[in-house]
């Protein structure tokens, strides 16, 4: 009996290895950045794809939204055939991973965030843009790539060398729409609270918040802040201060990756951000994600937020929430003098670099990230904020943004600048993480230099896996 | 003439000889019998061999999403696993967790099976309601309870808030994550073993117990000499069913604190898909998951024995 | 008599108490997916209904093709679970051969295997061999999950029923086949209504597979679910009257087959 049972592993062993083995040929076959041969091509022709059919792998999103909703438009102006599957966020990156990893061209064009580059184009899973781009043939005269807002648009470009900075290297993803972070309040409890003006300093954030625990009742607390053990918890409003006080995440020595966050800026900035976590935020912050705190902020049960400016944008929509027309937006906290910038979350398209159909797949991108969709986008849908400096031009934004006080000065005060303010590596998602599972042990008493200390070990152990060509 | 030889089973014999197994000549298709018959079931999931034999080969391998080529690196992974903390960490909060869940599960299970086979009216109405949250998936449920124990807008954080409790979090304190993960798990999956326990006592013979009765035994003599043997096979099952699927539980843990806060409730499975798909290692995650499925079988290989005893034990009642 | 009268109500009480812990939050279910998103967190029991989630709901047909995948997908399942696994419980609960117990506890080690830990390299292989995202794909890799629980409870029933009253039948001189489905089956009928109701709920319930292995041409409701909890806000209304629709075939299956849940009397006369 005992060796059947042997002799079934063996057996399966042996094909899973075959199999494996078979499989591993597409995946040498797909090596990192090589040169991309496109076919000359006569004058720019939106109609010149004519026929084809291409797969598009969307996020469960806004953005998303506003694209399904003018497939049609799309359609009829290139006769190109678009096919698409929308997944919820909390799955979408497994699902996009899984699907990018068989290599099959499956699908053409792809909603990703700037982080997720960081692994994909590593892997060689993403088309370099600039071929396209600089193409007078396959991008339409009026795309105009600098409209975009240079923070947000080098969100998407980087060279591959873990430390370089984002910016640098090829374009991978065209960006969709993007968030920054900034403090939201309730004029409501600040006028309850006798408070004039929104907090200016870190201390000044602290001891209003604090001020504000149960302005509104039972379960009312000084402001919404996310917690989860993931990097999600890290990128909005903890990521922002830490740039702003002058902290770095890594640095180059001697060609290697160190991991700064047991440096002595850091440990200051983290400690301030845990005092007011425990002063004044949920009682249960280790469980809040986007969705506690935008809708905590919405119920009136947060007076205030640290988090994506979109959130007073949803809230503030007439009927959207309980406290719709309370809400005011103002710059993130300051813990030194100095230009206050925010770190960036951007939703952006790319391409599979083993489509099949890859001038097809450009013209759906340049369609869906042109001056004339990112209009009506922000104007009819909620694709905001826009990418395109045009945009924040036109009279029918301004007007919309115009009903949330402080909303078009933040962003103007602050966007010059933001971008991505991590150092980019592919294992970014490992030691974010990692990163969000140590500030909740500091949350919950653990030795902010001693966790950080550790933490640095950690993540340095981590990098040191990474394997540059 | 067929004769039984042991209970419940049946040997063909030849129509003028005596049993003796060495002379009986069984024909083969009648010896193939069996196989026969399980084939089907068995060409169905023995396929389930090929994606395990390619896990086990992969763990082999730094096989990453984030990278192009991946090499084969030999036990390197398996032996980072092992001389990592974490890892002995997640073996005893995967333990714990799937004791305790167990156990709570099958106590409570069995107690209120017992209750729902009188013949009250309450019994009766309340029979086939109790399965309901069985029928809710996990992750939704987790959803529920989240919402539900959110300490500003949940409804059970305002009631203790009426009896004074303000300070519990649920599952955002270390202290109480795991007793919030195991009430959520008790309220999906205590069903589970509801509607076993109470199959297997309905379909229990009635004149042990009536003479039981006549003879005036206490309700716990009867439980512990009668009834307990009897469902034992049935509950069993039931046990082992629940050991299975909570030491493999992901969902639920995920789904309410992503293994937080901090480390507390980063088990092994939550341990590997944080590895395979937030980091995407896949290789450094596969000796995670084969350390879980070993563990698995091995319990289950001696539950089983177990079973098989006292599946005969209760048929010689 | 009256002491008993006093146990029968603590114990119904007992019953009261898990009632409330396990119907509650169905409960609560049922009133959120009345409530507006508004209302959703400034009112507990008093608020103003409205049928606006479910609305929601049907509005785009995409929630009735969830629902049907689903149903498809899960009753396919369960049938061939059916129509494979019970012999397999009988052949090992009669039979007695070579390897028996081996195959019985190899079809209970399918499910060892994480569910985590088999679906990509299946991923893989249904890409290959173009079972991605088809509806026997998910039936098939269901199998995993419903095929051994199945098979080792019908067979503890199976063994239940004792060889004499098979051979007493025979010679009445009914077919064996015959006997196997007026006989047999009326007796094993709680073992293979439970365990096909709980066999149905797991693979209805299904996340992993159902995510990984498909999702465009076929979703199911577990998977889209997670739809409610959209980027902007989570709309727990929706998702309330979107889970509570999606239980329901469960539910109708399980008041339908609980007159089934209680076997023959006759199998006491035998046992005794």
């Amino acid at each position: 009996m005992l060796l059947r049972k042997f002799l079934a592993i063996i057996i399966s062993l042996v094909v899973g290895i075959v199999f494996s083995a078979c499989s591993n040929s597409t995946q040498s076959s797909g090596s990192s950045v090589e040169k991309t041969e496109l076919k000359k091509l006569d004058g720019f022709d939106w109609k010149r794809f004519k026929g084809e059919e291409i797969n598009v792998m969307l996020n469960q999103h806004p953005y998303a939204e506003a694209i399904i909703k003018r497939l049609p438009e799309f359609e009829k102006l290139t006769g190109i055939k678009v096919k698409y599957s929308v997944t919820p966020e909390e799955s979408y990156f497994d699902k996009l991973t899984t699907a990018l990893n068989a290599k099959n061209g499956n699908p053409d064009v792809f909603m990703t965030g700037s982080y997720q580059l960081w692994e994909y184009a590593p892997a060689g899973y993403i088309q370099e843009l600039d071929p396209f781009v600089n193409d007078k043939n396959r991008t339409s005269s009026d795309y105009d790539i600098n409209d975009f807002f240079e923070g947000v648009l080098n969100a998407d470009k980087w060279d591959l060398v873990p430390g370089h900075k984002v910016g640098t290297g090829n374009l991978w993803a065209i960006p969709l729409g993007f968030e920054i972070n900034v403090l939201h309040y309730n004029k409501r409890a600040f006028e309850q609270a006798g408070i004039k003006n929104p907090p200016k300093t870190f201390d000044e954030l602290i001891e209003i918040a604090t001020k504000l625990n149960g302005w509104n009742g039972e379960g009312s607390y000084g402001i919404a802040i996310r917690g989860t053990r993931s990097w999600a918890t890290i990128h909005p409003g903890y990521m922002t201060s830490f740039s702003n006080h002058g902290a770095k995440d890594f640095e180059i020595e001697n060609g290697k990756l160190v991991s700064k966050l047991n440096s002595s800026k850091s440990v200051e900035i983290t400690k301030k951000f845990v005092e007011l976590i425990k002063k004044a935020g949920p009682k249960d912050w280790s469980n809040y994600t986007w969705y506690q705190s935008s809708s905590d902020l919405g119920a009136g049960k947060a007076a205030m937020a640290y988090d994506a400016d979109i959130f007073s944008f949803f809230n503030n929509k007439e009927g959207a929430s309980k406290e719709a027309g309370n809400l005011a937006v103002a710059p993130p906290p300051a813990t030194k003098n100095g230009n206050l910038g925010s770190n960036m979350w951007v939703w952006s398209i790319a391409m599979n670099k083993s489509s099949q159909k890859k001038d097809a797949a450009w013209l759906f991108m340049q369609y869906f990230t042109s001056k004339e969709h990112m209009i009506w986008g922000a104007t009819q849908a909620n694709v905001v904020d826009p990418a395109r400096k045009s945009v924040w031009e036109d009279q029918g934004f301004k007007e919309r943004i115009s009903k949330i006080e402080g909303y078009e000065e933040t962003f103007n005060s602050v966007i010059g600048n933001s971008t991505i303010k991590f150092t980019p590596q592919p294992e970014f998602f490992n030691t974010t993480t990692e990163w969000a599972a140590a500030l909740q042990d500091i949350v919950n008493g653990a030795d902010a230099q001693e966790r950080l200390n550790q933490l640095a070990n950690d993540i340095n152990k981590r990098v040191e896996r990474l394997r540059v060509k | 003439m067929q004769v039984e030889h042991k209970r419940g089973k049946f040997v063909q014999a030849d129509s003028t000889t005596l049993l003796s197994n060495e002379e009986i000549k069984i024909p083969f298709l009648r010896k193939m019998r069996p196989y026969i018959i399980l084939s089907p079931a068995f060409l169905l999931t023995i396929g389930i061999l090929i994606p395990f034999g390619m896990a086990i080969y992969y763990s082999f391998t730094n096989f990453s999403f984030k990278y192009a080529v991946y090499n084969w690196i030999g036990l390197e992974n398996y032996i980072s696993m092992f001389k990592d903390p974490e890892f002995w960490h997640s073996v005893k909060v995967t333990i714990m967790y799937a004791g305790l869940a167990t156990v709570i599960e099958t106590v409570l299970g069995v107690i209120i099976a017992l209750l729902l086979n009188r013949e009250s009216v309450i019994a009766k109405s309340l029979r086939i309601v109790l399965i309901f949250p069985l029928v809710i998936a996990p992750v939704i449920a987790t959803l529920i309870w989240q919402l539900m124990t959110n300490n500003s807008v949940g409804i059970l954080s305002k009631w203790l808030r009426m009896v004074g409790v303000d300070n519990f979090t649920w599952g955002a304190d270390p202290k109480t994550a795991l007793f919030t993960v195991l009430v959520i798990d008790a309220w999906v999956f205590t069903p589970f073993v509801i509607l076993l326990v109470l199959a297997g006592l309905r379909s229990l013979p009635k004149a042990p117990f009536e003479s039981a009765m006549i003879d005036g035994g206490s309700a716990w003599f009867t439980f512990k000499n009668l009834t307990l043997p009897m469902i034992m096979p049935m509950l069993l099952i039931a046990v082992l069913f629940r050991l299975m699927a909570s030491l493999q539980m992901f969902d639920i843990i995920f789904a309410l604190t992503r293994g937080g806060p901090g480390n507390t409730l980063m088990t092994l499975p939550l341990t590997a898909y944080t590895e395979a798909f937030t980091y995407k290692e896949l290789g450094y995650s596969l000796p995670y998951m084969l350390i879980l499925w070993a563990f698995v079988y091995l319990i289950s290989h001696y539950m089983v024995k177990y079973w098989s005893h006292t599946q005969k034990k209760a048929s010689g009642k | 008599m009256k002491s008993n009268k006093v146990v029968s109500l603590l114990k119904d009480l007992g019953l009261l108490l898990y009632a409330m812990f396990a119907l509650f939050p169905l409960v609560w279910l049922v009133i959120i997916s009345f409530k507006h998103d508004r209302e959703m967190f400034n009112t507990t029991f008093i608020f103003s209904p409205t049928l606006d989630n479910y609305r929601v709901l049907f509005s785009s047909g995409e929630f009735i093709g969830y629902f049907v995948d689903n149903l498809i997908v899960s009753v396919g399942a369960i049938i061939l679970s059916i129509v494979v696994g019970v012999p397999a419980a009988y052949a090992l609960a009669r039979f007695d051969f070579k390897g028996k117990e081996s195959i019985a506890f190899t079809f209970l080690s399918f499910r060892f295997a994480p569910e985590i830990l088999v679906v990509l390299p299946i991923f893989l292989i249904y890409q290959k061999i173009g079972l991605y995202d088809t509806y026997f794909g998910l039936i098939w890799i269901f199998q995993v999950v419903s095929l051994p629980l199945m098979i080792w409870i019908l067979r503890g029933y199976f063994e239940d029923i004792s060889v004499e009253m098979e051979h007493a039948a025979r010679l009445d001189g009914y077919s064996w086949w015959q006997v196997f489905i007026k006989m047999i089956i009326p007796l094993i009928k709680p073992g293979l209504v439970a365990s096909s109701l709980l066999s149905f709920i797991f693979v209805w319930n299904n996340f992993t597979f159902s995510l990984l292995l498909a999702g465009q041409k076929v979703t199911t409701t577990t998977v889209a679910m997670l739809k409610y909890v959209s980027s902007d806000t989570v709309h727990y209304g929706q998702m309330a009257a979107a889970v509570l629709i999606s239980s329901l075939p469960i539910i109708i299956l399980a008041l339908a087959i609980q007159k089934h849940l209680v076997r023959g009397l006759s199998m006491g006369a035998v046992k005794g």
